[in-house]
C-alpha cells in the first residue's frame, strides 16, 4: 500500500466517522428539543409560590365577587395611542354560575352563565342573545372564545385551577418584590407568555388576591397594555340564584350571536 | 516529512468531523438564542439582568387581537392576509388612513370624524370647502363626504350617490373586509378604491359594520329588529360579544 492509498483509506475512515457522529448528533438535537418543551417553565421558586398561593385561594373560594377597573390602550387611525376605561363587576359561584356586568361611558353590557347557556345582554339597546354552553365553567369559557370569539371577562380568576391554567402558557416568571398597590402591600410578579408579558400584584396577607394585573402585547402595534385594578373583593357575601339567571326585561329583543365560522361565511357570501 | 503530511491530513479530517458533528448543536443553540416572538418561544431573560435583544430586521407583522386580558386564551388570532394595494393605485397616492376595528370590548370616545349625515337636513348655505360633483347627470355639492342638493333657496343633505368618486376618503373611514375587496365605511356610505380616488358603491350585503349608519330607521320585521338606511337593512348581531350590524337585503 503506497502513501496515497493510505491517505485515501484514512480519509474514508474519517468520512465514515463524520457520517456516524453527524447522524447521532442530528438524532440527538430533536430529542433534546422535545425534552425541552416538556420541562417546567423557568419560573423562580418565590414567584411560583406566590402564583400558586393566589391561585389556590381563588380556586378554593366557593363564591366571590370583585370589581375591576380596566384601562386598555387603543391605537387610533391617526397613530395616537389612547387609553379607554371600563368597569367590570364579577360574581362567581362555583362550580358553574357566573355573572359579569361591564359599564363604560357609552355601553352597559352583561354576560350570564348558568351551567347550560351563556347569555349576552346589551342593556343600552335592550338586546340579548343566548348560546348553549357546556356544564363545566372551564369548557364554557373555551367554547365561548373558540366558537363565538367571546372572552369571559377576567376568566383567569374564575377557571377551576388558575395555577395549572396559567402555567400552561407561562414561559418564565420572576418575583420582582414587594410593592404597594393603592396602599395595599403586594408582591409583584412578572411573567412572560412569549410575545405577551403578564404582571400580577398579589396582596401580601391572609387573603392573597390579585390587586392589579397588566398585560403587555408586544406582538401588537405599539405594544398596547391591558390594565386591571381590583377592589371590593368579597368572599363572604351571599350570591343568590337570581343573580345568575337572566330574565329578559320588558321589550327586550333577542338577536343572533355570530359564530366565528358564520362571521367568515357572511363575508364570503357577500356579492354572490 | 511524509509522516507530518499524513498527520496534517488526519488532523484536517478530524477537524472536519468535529465541525460537522457540532453543527446540529450549534444550530440548536442558535435557535434557542432567538428572542421569543409569535406564539411562544423562549423567555427573553429572567432575573432582572440584561434583556435579550431583539433584532428588528426580521420582526413579524403585528397581530390584532379581538380579546385581551386573558392568560388562558392569550394566543393571537390566525394571521389575516392583508390584501396588496390595488394595482390601480397611482404610485404617488398615500395609502388611505382608515381605522381597522380591533377589540370590540374597548369603549373609547373614538372620534370617527363622521359628519353625522342626516337625510333631509336643510342648510341656508353650503359648508366651506364644498365642491360640485356630477353623478349620472345629476349635480351634487359635496363637503367631507356629505352630499347636498339645492332646495327652496337652500340646500339639503341627500344620500351619498352611488358612483360618485372623491379624490380622498372622508375623515373617520373604517376599513371593512369584503370577500373580494376592501371597503371603507363612512357615515353609512361604502367606498372602494379606484384609479382616480374612492368611489361610492352600493352597500355590500353580508358585511358587518361596527356602527349603524347615522339616522338609520328602526323597523320590526317578523318580530325582529332591523335598521334601514338608504335601501339597505342592517341586522343587529352579537359579534365577539358585542352588538354589531350585518347588512342584509331588504
Amino acid at each position: 500500500m503506497n502513501g496515497f492509498d493510505r491517505i485515501l483509506g484514512r480519509t474514508k475512515l474519517a468520512l465514515r466517522l463524520i457520517a456516524i457522529v453527524g447522524l447521532m448528533a442530528g438524532l440527538h438535537a430533536p430529542s433534546a428539543r422535545a425534552a425541552d418543551t416538556t420541562t417546567k417553565p423557568a419560573v423562580d421558586p418565590s414567584c411560583d409560590k406566590w402564583l400558586k398561593r393566589m391561585s389556590d385561594y381563588l380556586a378554593q373560594a366557593q363564591s366571590f365577587s370583585v370589581n375591576a377597573e380596566i384601562w386598555q390602550d387603543v391605537n387610533l387611525a391617526s397613530g395616537q395611542q389612547v387609553q379607554a376605561g371600563r368597569n367590570i363587576t364579577l360574581q362567581v359561584r362555583r362550580p358553574n354560575l357566573f355573572h359579569a356586568e361591564m359599564h363604560s361611558t357609552r355601553h352597559h353590557r352583561e354576560l350570564y352563565y348558568d351551567g347550560k347557556s351563556i347569555t349576552l345582554v346589551n342593556r343600552d339597546q335592550n338586546f340579548y342573545g343566548t348560546i348553549p354552553a357546556p356544564a363545566s365553567m372551564d369548557e364554557a369559557m373555551d367554547t365561548a372564545i373558540e366558537r363565538f370569539g367571546i372572552a369571559m371577562p377576567l376568566e383567569d380568576l374564575v377557571v377551576s385551577d388558575p395555577y395549572q391554567s396559567a402555567m400552561k402558557k407561562i414561559v418564565s416568571g420572576t418575583d420582582i418584590g414587594p410593592v404597594t398597590v393603592l396602599g395595599t402591600p403586594c408582591e409583584h410578579l412578572a411573567f412572560s407568555l412569549g410575545s405577551v408579558d403578564w404582571q400580577v400584584w398579589v396582596e401580601d396577607g391572609a387573603r392573597p388576591v390579585p390587586r392589579k394585573i397588566v398585560f403587555t402585547y408586544k406582538d401588537e402595534e405599539n405594544s398596547p397594555q391591558f390594565i386591571a385594578l381590583f377592589s371590593h373583593w368579597d368572599f363572604e357575601g351571599k350570591l343568590p340564584d337570581f343573580l345568575f339567571n337572566f330574565e329578559p326585561p320588558p321589550g327586550a329583543s333577542k338577536i343572533g350571536v355570530a359564530a366565528i365560522k358564520a362571521q367568515n361565511d357572511a363575508q364570503k357570501k357577500e356579492g354572490k | 516529512m511524509k509522516r507530518s503530511h499524513f498527520f496534517s491530513r488526519n488532523f484536517l479530517a478530524a477537524g472536519l468531523a468535529a465541525v460537522v458533528a457540532a453543527l446540529p448543536f450549534l444550530l440548536y443553540a442558535a435557535e434557542r438564542a432567538e428572542p421569543a416572538r409569535g406564539g411562544g418561544g423562549e423567555p427573553a431573560h429572567i432575573g432582572g439582568g440584561q434583556p435579550a435583544h431583539i433584532a428588528p430586521a426580521s420582526r413579524p407583522a403585528p397581530v390584532q387581537r379581538v380579546n385581551h386580558g386573558t392568560v388562558r386564551h392569550v394566543e393571537p388570532p390566525a394571521p389575516v392576509e392583508r390584501r396588496a394595494p390595488p394595482s390601480i393605485r397611482p404610485p404617488n397616492r398615500v395609502p388611505p388612513r382608515a381605522f381597522r376595528p380591533g377589540d370590540p370590548q374597548v369603549d373609547v370616545h373614538r372620534d370617527w370624524g363622521w359628519r353625522h349625515f342626516s337625510y333631509g337636513r336643510r342648510w341656508s348655505a353650503l359648508p366651506s370647502g364644498c365642491f360640485t360633483i356630477v353623478v349620472g347627470g345629476a349635480s351634487f355639492y359635496c363637503g367631507d363626504g356629505v352630499f347636498y342638493q339645492p332646495v327652496d333657496g337652500g340646500y339639503q343633505e341627500v344620500y351619498p350617490p352611488d358612483g360618485a368618486v372623491l379624490p380622498e376618503l372622508p375623515d373617520g373611514a373604517v376599513e371593512i373586509d369584503g370577500p373580494d375587496q376592501t371597503y371603507y365605511y363612512v357615515d353609512g356610505a361604502f367606498y372602494v378604491e379606484v384609479g382616480n380616488g374612492y368611489q361610492i358603491v352600493q352597500a355590500p350585503i353580508g358585511v358587518i359594520v361596527p356602527e349603524l349608519p347615522p339616522g338609520a330607521a328602526q323597523l320590526i320585521i317578523n318580530g325582529q329588529v332591523e335598521y334601514q338606511f338608504n335601501g339597505t337593512n342592517y341586522l343587529p348581531v352579537f359579534v365577539n360579544g358585542v352588538t354589531q350590524y350585518q347588512s342584509v337585503a331588504p
